[in-house]
């Protein structure tokens, strides 16, 4: 146990030092097994390792903060720049909330930018770069957030997880907290099934160990979740930048959130 | 503590006010804050305000603990001052490139709703190294983006905005604190030696009216007064040059003592004596050493330390000349020959100072 402490502290000293240079998005609420009707803060977070910083609620950059429960979808409340970022009041079964960002530019020089697309699995653009002698050039990225986080109050079964539309989602096709943790994940770019992209997983308490695997034709990869911990999923696109955006590259940054524990799925 | 509140609060405005340059920042804003402040007697004050879960499961995870589960604001002062040493290690304030040891004060504000987060406040206070032209600042424990705002004597600039474990830009300390004026440095040392005694020093005008109250002739007031603004002077001097140095703890009851010691030989003694001169004198050296806490405190201008000294000391003088003179046309000067002004007079109003003071010299020695 102290020897797993010690690797992960020297990872995460690693982590933190190294320069920021893409960072993770996520949603945190208070929980993620709320009683119906309770009120709960919603939290969203930039980081690594699952070590992240609150941001309040930015009006210029929300395009959509929502969450859909059944087929009802409605605006996540909030004060503009308050942290937490909103609050949510999920009644029975599995509420989808979900936040996408508008586009922040930021630019890189050539370093930085391999380095980010090697850390994010983004083998095409490394490609393209390199067919096109770009490889020593640096870059600007325009990137998108597309958050999602699972909340389950557990009280009304067989509810699922719902595409909600984002450029870049990721949709957990069984609820996670009604099965043995086996979850097929799907991911869409505008809406259609994304192949060969990376797609990692890390759990709070085992920061170190992290799942990835790339998805298939139908744009699917399969995890096993072990319950107990915080679980991010998350994958990156790029794409070539609209021409008048006055950038190179789109980046897209899904991730998913939920926390299973060993009482949720005790009936499968 | 509602001050930190209120500046995390000032969010949405800080928001609304970037949005221009929203396109072009890296990364998202969080909501740690960070305040540089010097003043031109070198003293700087750099605050940290940020969010102290978050910082403590960053801090905890590093020394490789599991993060705290307990978000109180008792519970997560414990961890931060746990992990100091760690902490230290990601702040960064240099001077000419050169960096300084870091003195750090912590404390956690708890939230004052169910909803809003605990905020940690971490002060690093120093003096800049003499000379010193610029400084940059470097905080590594957050993953956004935070504001950076300088505080000198010209007042406050702009925010700016910083990416986490980004390097800030030199800030020029000569254009932040710019070296005062010479006539500047008189009117502002004579205010604040004037409002020392006027109207903030009670208890130095207590004991001027202590020494004003016995002085039938001009001659007596002359001899004491000299004999207290000789004495003050040269402790004052001699304090501010770090020749002498005497703890408040000791100074600030013993002045007090002096103002009662005053009082109550009014009440006995109708005439000056030689020695009520030299006690006067002995007490003058006590007060001068009070002066020279408070003007430690209010902070001098390193390049002008005589100037600001001798204007201080003029403006205690000033201070005290409008006491004897307040004092004189409100009792009046000419009533100090009758017959009952020493039974009316001297006598009653050197008891409630002598009440007053020795009060005053129990409270000190209390603290």
């Amino acid at each position: 146990m102290l020897h797993r402490f010690r690797v992960l502290a020297t990872f995460a000293l690693t982590l933190l030092s190294v320069p920021a240079l893409a960072h993770d998005m996520w949603i945190e609420p208070s929980t993620f097994l709320p009683i119906p009707g309770d009120i709960v803060p919603i939290r969203l977070r930039v980081g690594q390792k699952l070590l992240g910083d609150p941001i309040p609620r930015d009006p210029q950059l929300v395009k959509d903060f929502v969450i859909e429960q059944g087929r009802v979808r409605t605006p996540v409340v909030g004060r503009d720049g308050g942290d937490p970022a909103g609050f949510v009041r999920p009644t029975a079964g599995l509420a989808v909330v979900g936040y996408q960002s508008h586009p922040s530019r930021v630019d890189m020089d050539a370093g930085k930018f391999n380095q980010y697309l090697a850390d994010e699995g983004l083998t095409e653009v490394i490609a393209e770069r390199s067919r096109q002698h770009l490889t020593g050039s640096g870059a600007r990225d325009l990137f998108t957030r597309c958050a999602k986080a699972l909340l389950y109050t557990g009280a009304a079964r067989g509810t699922q997880d719902r595409q909600l539309g984002f450029e870049l989602e990721l949709v957990a096709e069984k609820n996670p907290y009604e099965t043995n943790g086996d979850v097929p994940i799907r991911l869409t770019y505008q809406n259609r099934p994304l192949a060969g992209a990376l797609v990692v997983a890390i759990n709070r308490l085992r920061p170190d160990d992290k799942l990835t695997a790339r998805t298939d034709t139908a744009g699917r990869v399969r995890f096993r979740f072990a319950p107990g911990g915080l679980w991010l999923v998350k994958a990156v696109h790029m794409v070539a930048a609209a021409d008048r955006t006055r950038a190179d590259w789109a980046s897209y940054w899904a991730s998913l959130t939920f926390q299973p524990d060993s009482t949720t799925n005790q009936t499968h | 503590m509602s001050r930190y509140q209120s500046r995390l609060g000032i969010g949405a405005v800080v928001i609304a006010l970037t949005c221009g340059t929203a396109a072009l920042r890296a990364h998202e804003i969080g909501t740690t804050r960070v305040t540089i402040a010097v003043d031109d007697s070198g003293a700087y004050d750099v605050a940290v305000i940020t969010d102290a879960a978050a910082l403590a499961e960053k801090l905890e995870t590093v020394a490789g603990r599991t993060p705290p589960a307990d978000s109180s604001a008792a519970r997560l002062m414990d961890v931060l001052t746990r992990n100091q040493a760690l902490l230290r290690q990601r702040l960064h304030l240099t001077f000419d490139d050169v960096e300084v040891p870091l003195a750090l004060h912590i404390s956690v504000v708890p939230a004052t709703d169910q909803l809003s987060p605990p905020v940690a406040n971490i002060r690093l206070t120093g003096r800049t190294p003499t000379a010193a032209s610029r400084l940059t600042w470097r905080y590594g424990w957050t993953f956004a983006s935070y504001s950076l705002t300088v505080r000198g004597t010209t007042g406050t600039g702009d925010p700016v905005w910083i990416d986490g474990d980004e390097t800030s830009a030199a800030i020029d300390l000569r254009r932040i604190v710019p070296r005062p004026g010479h006539l500047e440095v008189v009117r502002r040392y004579l205010t604040l030696g004037f409002t020392h005694i006027l109207p903030l020093g009670f208890d130095h005008v207590l004991f001027v009216l202590g020494i004003y109250l016995l002085s039938r002739e001009p001659r007596a007031m002359l001899w004491q007064v000299s004999a207290f603004t000789l004495a003050h002077s040269i402790t004052l001097g001699l304090a501010m040059f770090g020749m002498i140095a005497a703890p408040p703890r000791l100074v600030e009851p013993m002045i007090a003592l002096s103002i009662a010691y005053v009082a109550i030989e009014n009440v006995f003694l109708s005439r000056l004596r030689p020695w009520r001169v030299a006690l006067v004198f002995g007490f003058g050296l006590l007060h001068g050493m009070g002066f020279a806490g408070a003007l430690k405190e209010l902070g001098l201008p390193r390049s002008q330390l005589l100037t600001a000294l001798v204007s201080f000391n003029l403006g205690v003088e000033a201070g005290q000349l409008t006491v004897i003179g307040l004092a004189a046309t409100l009792v009046g000067w000419h009533c100090r020959n009758k017959t009952w002004y020493r039974s009316r007079v001297v006598v009653p109003a050197s008891i409630a100072i002598a009440v007053t003071a020795l009060y005053w010299t129990v409270e000190r020695l209390a603290l």
